[in-house]
């Protein structure tokens, strides 16, 4: 048994009649203030909690030694020994007080009445940050994290007097989001009290949002910057499929384009291999590749720009009998034939299978562009059909290999079917349908020419059962290069 | 109601200490002598403050400084009677976290600074878990 002096802090000496040291015997620290306990009343209850472990707010030191990093209240003591007990000093000034003036400010809802609130048409808006959220977010919450919150949410929430539900993890942080949005303008903006830790406890629908990893948020990253794309028209662009009929001209600028910009699957049609003449404007293709396949081609240039997408080659020439299977499944069709039997055959195929049919064409100096969808949900648009019911003859269709291009020009009219096809799979903008646009290169002018549907349409026509696919090569000479 | 009794000098040093600090918290110790309704305070200590993440907002008295001024105090035959920190930018009013932190018997002083010096100086006591303010005047009895 050895003894000690423990020496009493001055709140602890009302207990101790006025003494500043105790001497005391035991063999560890937990007897010592056992026994302190017996002889001074009240003093280890200040000490020790009922579970009879050290209170948080006191520290007790062996010599210079807090016995939390010794062997706890079992450190052994020996005589002579001076035990101290140390008030934990401490406390703060800012985030309590500018918490209790935010909880004044700014009402708060439980999750139940925020679903309720939900359903009468408020926004939910999770603040959190994109790794929070991977467990799970409110059903139907808005996702903009605290850090991006005054920059983006006008796009997201644009009625200042729609009633905002601001949610974070725990309540905290979305007391501060929300004073944010109140200074912005926002007029009725709520803190959901506890956060979606609560959220998820009160039984509340939540569910596992989809979200970019860190490498597809570094590739995309100005695109997820822009309110009409963000994270969730990216995520769009990487569901989408997007078939490319010809890898040519047309074709190499739109696939390039296109895979850059995370379109998930990209199917290309081409039966053709790369001849040195395609090199001037097909950019898809090498030098070394002449005399490969385009599709193969095609798939190693647009694999190596972006290993995340998903190239699907049909090395084929498209006809009759298989549109219809390779087709299915595709979202947009963008059209880069320069032959009159295939451009009828693909607007044929997308009018049946309702894909809208992004077109391009190209004559020396002159192209145009138009989008053929006459299921479009937002107005019924024409179909290629509406415009030339029948295809000229052969003599007045000139291929490239006939005419002459030049190169650029399939670039400037395959880059114009790639924004359309972006505009189709975000659902964005005003789209080119029921209206032609002409670029003569030469006057640097774009001219715009509107068409309607025809109602008479044999194809898209109100009331038309399809009639079923049109063999023209034989009224035609022009090659699909 | 408690008087607390800050000499002009201490009042000064612990003006300085806050300002010097400043834009962190910082706290140290009150050592002097307390008798039913008066502490007299004979000097005040800085402590190192350990809560180097929240300095800005939050203190946490190294127990090394406390055991070592204590321990001078009792060889002078003074002892702690309270604890000052400063709360930059903000009033001299105790936060909640000060509340929970307190103990009973001590006078917590409390030094509002901001950048271009301190604006306030309040101290006060627990009393049945809350806090009641003490009257300071400069001079001891």
């Amino acid at each position: 048994m050895s003894t000690v002096t423990v020496r009493i802090p001055t709140p602890l000496r009302p207990l101790t009649a006025g003494a500043d040291t105790v001497r005391v015997e035991g063999e560890t620290i937990d007897d010592v203030l056992k026994t302190l306990g017996t002889t001074h009343a009240g003093l280890l209850e200040r000490i020790i909690n009922p579970q009879g472990e050290l209170r948080g707010f006191v520290n007790i030191y062996l010599g210079s030694d807090n016995v939390r990093a010794l062997d706890g209240l079992a450190t052994s003591v020996s005589d002579d020994d001076v035990v101290s007990i140390v008030p934990a000093v401490a406390g703060g000034a800012a985030r309590d007080r500018r918490l209790c003036e935010l909880r004044a400010a700014i009402p708060e809802v439980t999750p139940t009445d925020a679903v309720q609130l939900q359903k009468q048409g408020a926004a939910v808006l999770d603040v959190r940050e994109p790794d929070e959220i991977l467990p799970g977010s409110p059903v139907g919450a808005y996702r903009l994290g605290r850090g991006y919150l005054e920059l983006r949410v006008e796009d997201v929430i644009p009625d200042m007097n729609r009633t905002v539900l601001v949610m974070c993890s725990g309540g905290t942080r979305s007391l501060f989001a929300a004073e944010a949005l109140v200074r912005l303008g926002y007029q009725d903006v709520r803190s959901v009290v506890g956060g979606f830790a609560r959220w998820k406890n009160d039984g509340q629908p939540f569910e596992i949002p989809r979200v970019l990893d860190a490498s597809a948020r570094e590739r995309y990253s100005r695109h997820l910057l822009m309110p009409e794309v963000g994270e969730r028209g990216q995520l769009q662009l990487i569901d989408s499929k997007v078939l490319l009929v010809g890898a040519g001209g047309l074709g190499s600028p739109a696939a390039f384009y296109l895979a850059a910009a995370g379109i998930g699957t990209l199917g290309v049609v081409d039966d053709d291999v790369v001849d040195r003449s395609n090199l001037q404007r097909q950019i898809l293709h090498t030098e070394a590749r002449v005399g490969t396949s385009k599709v193969a081609s095609a798939r190693e240039t647009l694999e190596a720009l972006n290993p995340t997408i998903n190239v699907v080659g049909y090395k084929t020439r498209l006809d009759s009998s298989n549109v219809d299977e390779i087709f299915t499944g595709y979202n947009v069709v963008v059209d880069g034939s320069d032959n009159f039997p295939t451009r009828y055959l693909v607007n044929d195929a997308c009018v049946k299978l309702n894909i809208p049919n992004v077109h391009g064409a190209v004559y020396r100096f002159e192209g145009q562009v138009s989008v053929f969808w006459p299921a479009w949900k937002e107005r019924r648009g024409p179909c290629y059909r509406c415009l030339y019911p029948e295809p000229p003859p052969a003599e007045m269709a000139p291929s490239c290999a006939e005419a002459g291009v030049l190169g650029i020009l399939p670039g400037v009219i395959g880059l114009l079917q790639a924004v359309e096809t972006i505009k189709i799979v975000l659902a964005v903008g005003d789209l080119l349908i029921g209206r032609m646009l002409y670029y003569d290169a030469l006057r640097a002018q774009f001219t715009e020419f509107k068409f309607d549907a025809n109602a008479e349409c044999s194809y898209c026509g109100e009331g038309a059962t399809f009639p079923g696919y049109v063999d023209y090569e034989q009224l035609c000479s022009a090659s699909n290069t | 109601m408690t008087t607390l009794h800050l000499p002009e000098y201490a009042r000064t040093d612990l003006e300085g200490m806050a300002h010097a600090g400043y834009p962190s918290e910082t706290c140290g110790l009150l050592v002097g002598q307390q008798t039913n309704d008066h502490v007299e305070v004979s000097r005040v200590v800085q402590a190192r403050n350990l809560n180097r993440e929240r300095a800005h907002d939050r203190y946490e008295l190294d127990p090394q400084d406390f055991i070592a001024a204590d321990k001078q105090a009792c060889d002078e035959g003074l002892e702690i009677v309270g604890v000052w920190h400063s709360h930059p930018d903000h009033s001299a009013q105790p936060s909640e976290t000060d509340r929970e932190s307190a103990w009973e018997g001590w006078s917590y002083l409390i030094v509002a600074v901001k950048h271009d010096g301190v604006h306030d100086l309040r101290c006060w006591r627990l009393a049945s878990e809350r806090f009641v303010e003490e009257c300071i005047e400069p001079c001891p009895r």
